[in-house]
């Protein structure tokens, strides 16, 4: 009994003793990171720039008009490095579990020299639900320099930027960690990302003045898609392309389609549901593809006089929805086809799912049967509801 | 009227003479004996100031009366002695005991009588106020309660109140509470044992519970911890519950403990047993299991819906005020990536410029608030508005305005305090109360981790407690289907046939099944 109260005793305490705070931080004592760009460096292979807020300044109570954050950089050869080594500029411990934004230049990508993704995937403390992203056309450390007027700090601004374009309409890929990780590891799909850029003048935008103009100096927008062949960036898709991108991926959210009705006249479709299916097979030495959308849509405005209280109106107009989506679609998969030929909508993942023993003879010579592949796409779309009107009030109009 | 003498003790020497003076009576002498149990009793009772010693003559015996002046009822006690020393010309006088007895059936009426053999007993129905009554010649001393029965009167309850239910409380004199319980359940069933407790108090405890209904097991079991009990004095219910309660190192409460009487009805309807201790409104329900603490009889007042809610909440605020410091602490000393980046932001936003860590705010402000409560509690009432308005400007806004704790302090300790209030039995919270600064300390030194170790080490222990044999985490461990109506959710009263099955009663059924009741058919059905 003695020896048992002991043994437990020892564990008990051993569970205080042998643990205790290795890391323990006091929040006075620490500085958060929302994001962090990695540009090409000159002596080093890197130069790693990172963003520290200052909480004060992001609190509407306690901010009292200086910069709300801290950006440095430094140069050397490993990510990780550079990230614990920020202290000689930095006061206080870094924390990096809040990064929001991983910007990389257009540089570093088209050296294909991804392969620090290692070190963020591995590392304790960073998540995996960061934002990737390429900064198009700017140096990646001017991105997080730029300031807006209400997350103030440019991650933050990105982050919450990006996802409210995703829910509205698109247009990024929504790229994170995993997602990309996935993209290069499998066959039959190439990774891409999401690109930014500065609208306005770089320089300026690093100042607490730009914050206080309606039209700032400087602005960081969400510019195109970047596409990779394997870790190396190889050209971008316009917005428009890559909201198609993300109708074939079946991760649409919602998105809003003007479509024809009349020559120089259109009315706009409000996607609020959207389901896409690829079947893709090997037939002859010929890959065939087939996209199957089955969409849901209200008519949110129209600018022909419409009568829209009667079905064959309606009909009418989902006949026109169902072949712009597909002129959409086809589009944007042709332009890749043939400018890049590569595999980014992942149908050779599709292909490899559907149809193993053919796809496996090519799956080294993919890319060539992904140019020539033969691509169907079936649309069924259905406008459900026409916002608060029905007849518009262009068929009453007097003459 | 015949000449009625009272005589103080310290002078009745003196006056035996007078005694003998009296004039129809026939005149006998006090004898040894007598004398003697008046030198015992005298000796034993010392200098007290209300012990008092009457001689006289009932129907021609010599005959001493004992009795406390401040424990017998004085309007009583002159209508009686008035009658007894009163002699009639044709009184004959008693030989036997019967004949004593039928004859002061007369005086007393229904007043309990008994009869007392040693000068031990003679003492103890002085001090439970009777009127001890000797005479010449019998074999017996006979002794009459008369006790003063003055008391408070019935109030609301103090700490277990209710918005919808019976507004009465248990009250310090037992014999009242005894009614209070008899008088909601008619049952020739219910029973009160009473056991004296006590060497120099000897303080009355009742047990009460349903006879054919309460585990026999335990029933026997509290019987032999009561009689067990070997200390001097017992002025409360708490004493009694620290000396019979399965474990006394623990945080929690092993007997549950009411001052309302339809809650130990029912308590004792579902076969529980009742512990009621003279001079303590505070009765004692055994065996009492975790749940329980978490129920209270207004749940069956109010609608289901609400009683559920209600329990809901009482865990919930149960948690909250365990942990709610401790999860402060160790997310913001160790887990800065658990909370959303603008609270974060917004946390430290707010700390930037106190100077302390946070589990030194967070121990600062718990203890000045216990310090504040305790204060509550003990000041005299005429300063306490005084108290609480110089609680509250320290509390809140000074030490916030200072910058010694951040304003996010204050939310965590005011919610903590009120979360810690909403335990429907006072002495539950107290677990909460001191279990919370053992979690802010390992949550200071280990972050959740610590947390969790502690709150996994409280399970276990809680895993551990027995009441009275029965395993203080029944029905939830070992798990019990059938009891599981009455524990998160309140389920109907009409479907509630059954007692709780952990108690193990000797008869588990309370009723039928029956369903709920239907609107008659409408015209036409």
């Amino acid at each position: 009994m003695y020896n048992r109260k002991c043994g437990l005793a020892a564990a008990f305490l051993s569970v205080f003793l042998l643990t205790g705070c290795w890391d323990q931080r006091e929040l006075s004592t620490i500085s958060v990171v929302t994001g962090m760009a990695v540009d090409k460096g000159e002596k080093g292979k890197y130069i790693l720039t990172i963003e520290a807020v200052n909480a004060q300044e992001l609190n509407n109570r306690t901010a009292s008009g200086f910069a709300p954050s801290t950006v440095y950089g430094l140069e050397g050869d490993s990510l990780e490095g550079l990230a614990q080594k920020m202290n000689v500029a930095f006061s206080r411990n870094l924390i990096y579990s809040h990064m929001k934004t991983l910007i990389i230049s257009e540089k570093v990508a088209k050296k294909g020299m991804l392969d620090f993704l290692d070190f963020l995937e591995r590392d304790r403390e960073i998540r995996d639900d960061f934002n990737i992203l390429i900064a198009r056309g700017v140096k990646a450390s001017d991105i997080l320099r730029v300031t807006y007027q209400f997350q103030k700090s440019s991650p933050l601004k990105l982050h919450a930027q990006l996802d409210s374009m995703v829910k509205n309409w698109g247009g990024d890929p929504d790229v994170r960690l995993n997602d990309m990780i996935e993209a290069l590891t499998s066959t039959g799909r190439e990774p891409v990302m999401a690109a930014v850029t500065i609208k306005g003048n770089p320089k300026k935008g690093k100042s607490i003045e730009n914050m206080q103009k309606v039209t700032p100096d400087a602005i960081v927008t969400l510019d195109s898609m970047a596409i990779f062949k394997a870790q190396k960036l190889k050209g971008f898709l316009n917005l428009n392309d890559t909201r198609n991108y993300i109708w074939i991926e079946d991760k649409l959210r919602r998105t809003s389609l003007t479509v024809p009705c009349k020559k120089n006249h259109y009315f706009d479709a409000r996607v609020y549901d959207n389901g896409t299916k690829v079947e893709g097979y090997l037939d002859n030495g010929k890959a065939r593809i087939t996209v199957r959308v089955r969409t849901e849509a209200y008519l949110n405005g129209t600018q022909c006089a419409a009568d829209l209280v009667k079905v064959e109106v309606y009909k009418k107009y989902e006949d026109l929805l169902e072949k712009t989506i597909k002129k959409n679609l086809l589009n944007t998969i042709t332009k890749v086809q043939k400018q890049y030929g590569l595999d980014i909508f992942g149908f050779g993942e599709k292909v490899r799912q559907q149809d193993y023993q053919d796809y496996k003879k090519v799956e080294n010579n993919w890319e060539y049967y992904f140019k020539n592949a033969e691509i169907n796409v079936n649309v069924t779309a259905r406008l459900r509801r026409s916002g608060i009107r029905t007849k518009s009030y262009l068929t009453n109009i007097k003459k | 009227m015949a000449p009625i003498r009272r005589l103080r003790k310290t002078r009745a020497l003196k006056k035996i003479g007078e005694i003998k003076e009296g004039k129809e009576i026939v005149k006998q002498e006090p004898s040894n004996s007598l004398l003697s149990l008046k030198k015992t009793l005298s000796g034993a009772f010392g200098k007290s100031s209300d012990f008092r010693v009457i001689e006289g003559f009932i129907n021609g015996r010599a005959g001493i009366l004992f009795y406390l002046e401040s424990m017998i009822n004085p309007k009583q006690m002159i209508k009686t002695t008035s009658k007894l020393f009163a002699s009639k010309k044709d009184a004959q006088p008693f030989n036997t005991l019967d004949e004593f007895r039928s004859f002061s059936r007369e005086i007393f009426g229904g007043v309990r009588c008994k009869s007392l053999k040693d000068d031990e007993s003679v003492s103890q129905a002085i001090l439970n106020g009777s009127l001890v009554i000797v005479i010449e010649g019998l074999t017996e001393i006979v002794s009459f309660h008369m006790l003063n029965t003055e008391k408070r009167a019935l109030a609301e309850p103090s700490t277990q109140t209710v918005i919808r239910g019976p507004k009465d409380s248990f009250i310090e004199a037992v014999s009242t509470n005894i009614s209070l319980i008899r008088r909601r359940i008619k049952n020739p069933k219910l029973t009160f044992e009473k056991f004296t407790i006590g060497k120099d108090t000897q303080t009355s405890v009742f047990i009460g519970y349903m006879d054919g209904i309460v585990n026999e097991k335990v029933l026997k079991e509290l019987k032999d911890r009561l009689n067990g009990i070997e200390v001097s004095a017992i002025f409360d219910s708490g004493n009694i519950e620290e000396l019979i309660t399965d474990k006394t190192f623990t945080f929690f409460p092993l007997a549950l403990n009411t001052e309302r009487p339809d809650s130990a009805a029912a308590n004792i309807m579902d076969g529980k047993v009742a512990i009621l201790v003279d001079g303590s409104p505070f009765a004692l329900m055994v065996p009492a299991v975790f749940v329980n603490f978490f129920e209270i009889s207004e749940d069956f007042y109010q609608p289901l819906y609400l009683g559920s809610f209600l329990r809901f909440i009482r865990y919930l605020s149960f948690m909250i005020a365990l942990i709610t410091p401790s999860v402060y602490v160790g997310v913001l000393t160790y887990h800065q990536e658990l909370l959303p980046t603008s609270f974060l932001l917004s946390i430290i936003a707010q700390r930037e410029g106190v100077p302390f860590p946070a589990v030194v705010e967070v121990l600062l402000m718990e203890i000045t608030f216990e310090i504040l409560r305790e204060a509550g509690i003990r000041m005299p009432k005429a300063v306490g508005q005084m108290v609480s308005i110089v609680g509250a400007l320290v509390i809140g806004q000074a030490a916030a305005e200072a910058g010694i704790i951040s304003n996010i302090m204050i939310i965590i300790m005011a919610i903590t305090a009120i979360a810690n209030f909403v335990a429907p039995v006072y002495s539950f919270s107290s677990a909460s109360r001191l279990i919370r600064f053992l979690l802010i300390i390992s949550a200071a030194i280990l972050g959740l981790y610590g947390v969790f170790l502690m709150l996994i080490l409280m399970v276990a222990h809680l895993c551990s407690l027995r009441s009275f044999g029965i395993p203080y985490l029944s029905p939830l461990a070992p798990f019990i289907l059938e009891d599981q109506k009455d524990v998160f959710i309140r389920f109907p009263y009409w479907a509630m046939n059954n007692r709780p099955k952990y108690l193990e009663s000797e008869k588990a059924i309370k009723a039928n099944p029956v369903a709920s009741p239907s609107p008659p058919p409408m015209k036409g059905e």
